[in-house]
C-alpha cells in the first residue's frame, strides 16, 4: 500500500520524513486493509531451521533490483534467513498498521520507521529492546546517531539513514537576482524579500505549516526542547520562549508575503518549483532526490548549502527526518530479527550498500562512502555536496527527543498552524495552544509532566 | 401403533412449521450477527476503554483499560469534533438540495414525451457515479488548483485574477460540487424509475383535460415521485453526514483541510493516527446515534405528509 503522490515519483523518495504522512493522498484507502497474505509465522523455525523474516519498510522495495539485491546478499552470507519485504506506507501507516499486528499478536520481524515515531510504539510495548543483541555494532555508528533510538539507556532500534539539514536551493536564481546564500535566519529573510522584489511571482520557498519537525527543528536550533525527560516525568516545551521566538519569526515572514503558504509536494508546489518560482527548501540532504523526482529537468540548477542559523557562526544543527530498524515485541525470530537490523544499518557493508538505495545511511562507512559518491542527481556540478553534507552531520550536535504522542500534537499543530497563517492570526497562540494540547494528552494517558 | 403416531407427527408438522421460516432466515441471521452485530458490540465495548499508562516513568507502557464515560465525555466536549457536524450541516445545506434538484429536473427532463437520445442522455448523466470518489476528487482537486486548472487559466486570461477554490465559503461549493457531479446520475435514476411506473393515463386524462407538460410535470409527476425524492433525500442526507473520501483526498493539496475537518475525519484521525481507538469507537457511536435520529426524524416527517396518515 504505497502511500501514492502525484507525479508518481521517479525516483524512490529519500527521505523517509514526512513523506508518506504529507505528501500522500488519502488515496487507496488508507483504512484497506493491513498487509497482504501474511506468512503467519510459516516457519516456526528450531534453532537453525531456515527463517523467513517480515521486513516492513518502503525504503527497500520489492521491485527494486538494488533493494533486491541487499536481500539477496544477506541471504548469500546467511543461507537459513531469507528476507521478505513489504511496504506497508509511510510512519504513520506503519505504526498504526504495527499496533493492530500486535495487538492481533502477528507481526512482522523488522520495521522501519522514523526516529519521530519510536517513541509512541515503545510506550505502547510494540518495540523489543535490543540493547545486547546489537551491542557488538555500537561502535560503527557515532554517538549522535546512535542516540537517536536509546531511550533511558535502552536501544529500541538500528539506525538506517539520516537527515542532516540544509539548505537546498536554486543557484542559477538566486546568481540572477543577485541573492546571496543565507547564512542566518535574517539573511533568509533579507534574501526572501530581494526575491520578492526581483520576480513578483517567485517565493524563496513555501511554507508548509504541516511539516511538523521542520519547526520542531527550528525551535531546537534556537535552544527550545520541545519534548524532553529526565527518565520519570516529561517536560514539554513548545510555548518555551526560544521556541515562540521562531513562531514569530515565520509569522512576520507570512504576513509580509516572503514565504508562500502552501502544501509541500503538491501538484501545485510541483508546478512551481518546476517554473522556478519556489526557490529553495530547508530540509535535509534527503531534499535533493525529493526534488529531483518532481523536477527532474532543473537539476544541474540546485546546490545545497549549511541550514541557516539563528547566531551567526553557530554551526549546531539537529537532524530531521531518516529512519530506523526496530524488532517488534511479538516477532517470532527476534535474534535474527535483530542481526539482520544490525547487518542492515550498522556494519560496514549494509551501510554501504544502503548508499545504493540513494539513503543518507547512519553507520560510519557508509557515511565514509559518500565522500567518495557522486553528487545526487539534482546537482551533479555540485562536487563537494557530501564534503559539505559531512561537515553538517559532525554539526549536528543538537540532540531532538522525541515524545510519546508526536502524533497528537503533528496534526493539530499542522492544521492551527495553516489556520493562522490564512487568517494572520498569532502563531504564538498555535505554539500555546499546542503545548496545551500535549500536556493534556499526556496527563490523560497517566505521564508525570513536570512544569 | 397408527393410533399413536398421529400425534407426534402432528406435532413435528408444527415444530417444522415453527422451525423452517428460522432455517430460511439462518443465513441472514448469521451474517448480520457476523459482520454488524458483533462488530457494533465491539465498538460499543472499545467506546468505554482507552490507554493508560502502567508503571511510571517517562518510558511506561500504554495499557487498554476501562475508562468509564471519558471517551464520550471528551468527543461530545471536543470543539473540533462538534464543528466538523457543523461543516457537514452547511456542506449539506448546499449539496443536498443542488443534488436532488438537478435530480429530478433531469428526469423530467428524460421523461418529457419528445426527448431525444434518451438512452444516450441517461447513460451519460449516470457515468460520473461510477467514478470511484477519491478519483473523482483527485480528478476535480487537479481542476481547483491554479497551476493545473484550466478554469484558472481562462479566468486570468479574461482578466479575473487567480481563482482560488480553497477558500471560504468556496471550499464548500467546491466540495459539493464534487458530490453534484457524481451524486446526480444515481438520484436521477431513482427519480426516473419511479417516473416510468406511473401509469400512462393519467398523464392522457391530464392532456385531455387541457394541462401543458409544464403543468404535468408541476401537479401530477412530483407528486407522485415524491416517495422516491423522500427516499433519495434520506440516502442525501446520510451520505452527507458520512461525507470523507473528498475532503480528505483534497488535504493534502490545500491549507484549509484540516485532519478533522468533517467527523469521520476526526474519527479516523483518532483511530489510525493518535491510536485511540477508544475516542474512534466513542466518537462513531455518537456519530451514528445522530444519523439514526435524523433519519427517523426526517422520515416520521415525510411519512406524514406523502404516504397518507395510514402509512
Amino acid at each position: 500500500m504505497t502511500p501514492p503522490t502525484f507525479p508518481p515519483p521517479r525516483r524512490r523518495r529519500r527521505r523517509g520524513a514526512a513523506s508518506a504522512a504529507v505528501l500522500a493522498l488519502t488515496l487507496a484507502a488508507s483504512l484497506a486493509a493491513c498487509s497482504s497474505e501474511d506468512t503467519p509465522s510459516a516457519d516456526t523455525a528450531t534453532a537453525g531451521g531456515p527463517v523467513t523474516l517480515e521486513f516492513w519498510t518502503w525504503s527497500l522495495k520489492g521491485s527494486d533490483p538494488e533493494a533486491k539485491a541487499i536481500v539477496d546478499k544477506y541471504h548469500q552470507e546467511h543461507p537459513n534467513v531469507t528476507v521478505k519485504l513489504s511496504e506497508v506506507g509511510g510512519t504513520a501507516d506503519t505504526s498504526s498498521k504495527l499496533l493492530a499486528a500486535d495487538k492481533a499478536g502477528d507481526t512482522p520481524d523488522v520495521v522501519q520507521v522514523e526516529y519521530r515515531g519510536l517513541p509512541a510504539l515503545v510506550v505502547s510495548g510494540a518495540v523489543k529492546e535490543i540493547t545486547a543483541d546489537v551491542a557488538s555494532v555500537k561502535g560503527n555508528v557515532d554517538p549522535n546517531i546512535w542516540a537517536l533510538t536509546t531511550f533511558n539507556d535502552q536501544v529500541y532500534g538500528v539506525p538506517q539513514d539520516i537527515g542532516p539539514m540544509m539548505l537546498t536551493y536554486r543557484k542559477d536564481l538566486f546568481d540572477k537576482y543577485g541573492v546571496k546564500v543565507p547564512t542566518t535566519w535574517a539573511e533568509y529573510a533579507e534574501a526572501a524579500e530581494k526575491i520578492r522584489e526581483k520576480n513578483p511571482d517567485a517565493y524563496i520557498a513555501s511554507f508548509a505549516a504541516r511539516e511538523f519537525e521542520f519547526f520542531a527543528a527550528q525551535a531546537a536550533q534556537a535552544g527550545a526542547q520541545w519534548w524532553s525527560n529526565d527518565g520519570k516525568a516529561w517536560k514539554v516545551g513548545i510555548d518555551s520562549e526560544a521556541s515562540l521566538k521562531t513562531a514569530d519569526y515565520w509569522e512576520d515572514l507570512v504576513k509580509r508575503d516572503l514565504v508562500k503558504v502552501e502544501p509541500l509536494l503538491t501538484p501545485e508546489w510541483n508546478a512551481k518549483v518546476n517554473k522556478g518560482e519556489i526557490l529553495s527548501w530547508a530540509a535535509a540532504a534527503w531534499a535533493p532526490s525529493v526534488l529531483y523526482s518532481v523536477a527532474p529537468d532543473t537539476a544541474g540548477k540546485w546546490e545545497s548549502a549549511p541550514l541557516p542559523q539563528w547566531t551567526p557562526g553557530d554551526p549546531a544543527v539537529p537532524f530531521m527526518g531518516g529512519s530506523t530498524y526496530l524488532v517488534p515485541a511479538k516477532s517470532k525470530h527476534p535474534k535474527e530479527a535483530a542481526a539482520f537490523a544490525a547487518w542492515l544499518g550498522a556494519s560496514d557493508e549494509g551501510s554501504k550498500l544502503l548508499l545504493s538505495l540513494d539513503l543518507f545511511p547512519g553507520g560510519n562507512a557508509g557515511r565514509q562512502a559518500t565522500l567518495s559518491h557522486e553528487p545526487p542527481q539534482l546537482m551533479p556540478q555540485q562536487k563537494d555536496f557530501y564534503t559539505i553534507t559531512d561537515q553538517v552531520i559532525k554539526n549536528t550536535t543538537i540532540p531532538v527527543t522525541w515524545g510519546p504522542n508526536v502524533n497528537v500534537a503533528q496534526t493539530a499543530f499542522g492544521d492551527a498552524l495553516n489556520k493562522a497563517a490564512l487568517d494572520r492570526t498569532s502563531f504564538r497562540e498555535v505554539y500555546k495552544a499546542t503545548q496545551q494540547a500535549v500536556v493534556a494528552d499526556l496527563e490523560k494517558a497517566g505521564y508525570t509532566v513536570a512544569k | 401403533m397408527p393410533a399413536t403416531s398421529a400425534p407426534s407427527s402432528g406435532r413435528r408438522t408444527r415444530v417444522r412449521a415453527v422451525a423452517t421460516p428460522w432455517l430460511f432466515a439462518t443465513p441472514a441471521i448469521v451474517l448480520f450477527t457476523l459482520f454488524l452485530i458483533i462488530p457494533i458490540g465491539y465498538a460499543i465495548y472499545l467506546s468505554f476503554r482507552g490507554f493508560r499508562i502502567e508503571g511510571g516513568g517517562a518510558f511506561g507502557r500504554r495499557v487498554q483499560t476501562f475508562v468509564g464515560l471519558d471517551n464520550y465525555l471528551s468527543a461530545l466536549t471536543d470543539p473540533g469534533y462538534v464543528a466538523g457536524l457543523g461543516r457537514v450541516l452547511l456542506y449539506g445545506v448546499i449539496a443536498i438540495p443542488s443534488v436532488l434538484g438537478l435530480a429530478l429536473l433531469f428526469a423530467l427532463l428524460l421523461d418529457t414525451p419528445r426527448v431525444r437520445a434518451r438512452g444516450f442522455a441517461r447513460t451519460a448523466i449516470f457515468l460520473p457515479y461510477a467514478v470511484p470518489g477519491v478519483i473523482a476528487s483527485l480528478l476535480w482537486g487537479f481542476l481547483y488548483l491554479p497551476s493545473t486548472s484550466p478554469i484558472t487559466y481562462l479566468a486570468e486570461r479574461l482578466g479575473a485574477g487567480p481563482l482560488d477554490f480553497f477558500g471560504f465559503p468556496a471550499l464548500y461549493f467546491s466540495l459539493a460540487n464534487i458530490a453534484l457531479w457524481s451524486g446526480v446520475g444515481f438520484n436521477m435514476i431513482i427519480i426516473f424509475t419511479s417516473l416510468r411506473a406511473i401509469p400512462a393515463s393519467i398523464y392522457e386524462a391530464a392532456r385531455i383535460d387541457g394541462a401543458s407538460e409544464l403543468q404535468i410535470a408541476w401537479r401530477i409527476k412530483i407528486p407522485l415521485v415524491a416517495p422516491a425524492l423522500v427516499l433519495t433525500g434520506l440516502f442525501s442526507v446520510i451520505g452527507t453526514l458520512q461525507l470523507y473520501s473528498e475532503p480528505a483526498t483534497l488535504r493534502p493539496m490545500s491549507n484549509t483541510i484540516s485532519a478533522t475537518w468533517v467527523p469521520l475525519m476526526k474519527i479516523y484521525q483518532e483511530a489510525f493516527m493518535n491510536d485511540n481507538l477508544g475516542g474512534a469507537a466513542a466518537a462513531s457511536v455518537v456519530l451514528a446515534l445522530g444519523i439514526l435520529v435524523i433519519s427517523l426524524l426526517l422520515l416520521r416527517f415525510f411519512q406524514r405528509r406523502t404516504f397518507g396518515d395510514n402509512a
